[in-house]
């Protein structure tokens, strides 16, 4: 299991407070390719990966010239920028559904670096309802605890947990299903 | 763990070179840096959403490391300066006519930019005493402090500042050397000081 170092949150929140340009800048290299990794795994084409990924930092961006220093200190950094990058994958999701198709491998395999096992998975995780989606993949991909995946997603860790297992057998179906043609 | 939680841990993508460089810069956090090729040599220039915010001759610092050191701001280094901008550009340091520019001043003092929004609007082919910008920005007397703001112009050539001279006729002091400072006068026509120095 990947661990955190949680003195890192600890120094990017100072440097927020210091100088939020600074701050900023540290946020985006730690977290951002975590964040893009996931959110790769939750929509349907690198573009809006990355247009995702970018807002995620541009709405924390703001947010943080609002905030107090005691609420910046106290922002658990990782489950913050992901409550925002989920919203915007919703709200994504809810734009383009339901008129758009699901995307086939076809589809995925016209981008030359993405690996053909990389869009397979994508086409197997479309299968899974969004909530189960979003919870294997913040629990399996990105690596946060069920704790952090309820607040995140304001569910349950029950729910969560019960996505998650949903999610796992949706997918060793999927494989099966695949092994088998 | 068992395969399929495996194989998900191990679906890791890395996001695009650019993309972290573009994020902080559209927040407005960065600016970006690239080279144009110029009448001057190759410069560094860079941006930010709001403008330009420095320009430096390669042969001031020749890598982008070195430019870095010396900008106020953090910066990215970017493929290419944006094709408007750098036409726009191109076209000001042949023609000495910047007004078209916009440049962002943020992170100097408030008298360090008024110093050089005035010193913008000396027109190619002119020339203004130190004394006059310190009339200009209400702080007569203090000839000394706008010559140590221009001296600190980070947007040299296209904010003007080689256009001021001293007021005994003289050429006065050029981050880059008072020869280039009289060469950019006599390309402009400008009249020229009678003293070398």
């Amino acid at each position: 299991m990947r661990e955190r170092d949680v003195s890192e949150d600890v120094e990017i929140q100072r440097a927020l407070i210091k100088d939020r340009d600074a701050g900023f800048t540290m946020l985006v290299h730690t977290f951002q390719p975590g964040i893009y990794s996931g959110v790769r795994r939750m929509t349907n084409g690198h573009a809006d990966a990355e247009e995702i990924a970018q807002d995620t930092f541009l709405r924390a961006y703001r947010a943080l010239a609002g905030y107090e220093k005691e609420r910046i200190r106290t922002l658990q950094l990782r489950a913050w920028l992901w409550t925002i990058a989920l919203n915007l994958c919703r709200n994504r999701a809810s734009r383009s559904a339901p008129e758009s198709p699901k995307p086939s491998i076809t589809a995925e395999s016209t981008h030359d670096e993405i690996p053909l096992d990389a869009a397979a998975w994508n086409r197997r995780l479309d299968r899974l309802s969004p909530h189960q989606r979003a919870a294997v993949v913040l629990r399996h991909i990105v690596d946060l605890p069920i704790a952090d995946i309820a607040a995140i997603s304001g569910r349950p860790e029950g729910t969560v947990k019960a996505d998650i297992s949903r999610g796992l057998n949706r997918l060793r179906d999927s494989m099966e299903a695949e092994a088998v043609r | 763990m068992n395969d399929i939680e495996r194989m998900l841990a191990d679906l890791n993508e890395v996001p695009p070179l650019e993309l972290e460089g573009r994020t902080i810069f559209e927040a407005g956090a960065a600016d970006l840096v690239a080279r144009i090729d110029s009448p001057f040599g190759l410069l560094w220039i860079a941006w930010s959403k709001r403008g330009i915010t420095a320009l430096t001759p390669t042969f001031a610092s020749r890598t982008i490391g070195e430019f870095a050191e010396h900008h106020r701001r953090i910066s990215y280094r970017a493929q290419a300066i944006p094709r408007l901008m750098a036409a726009e550009i191109e076209d000001a340091l042949e023609t000495g006519d910047s007004s078209a520019l916009a440049f962002d001043l943020t992170g100097l003092t408030g008298f360090q930019r008024s110093v050089l929004e005035v010193c913008a609007t000396i027109r190619p082919g002119t020339v203004r005493p130190y004394g006059w910008i310190a009339q200009e920005v209400r702080r007569s007397g203090a000839a000394r402090a706008v010559g140590t703001a221009l001296a600190r112009n980070p947007i040299p050539l296209l904010i003007p500042c080689h256009r001021v001279v001293r007021s005994d006729g003289s050429v006065g002091s050029y981050a880059f050397g008072s020869a280039m400072k009289r060469e950019l006068l006599e390309r402009e026509n400008a009249p020229l000081p009678l003293s070398q120095s």
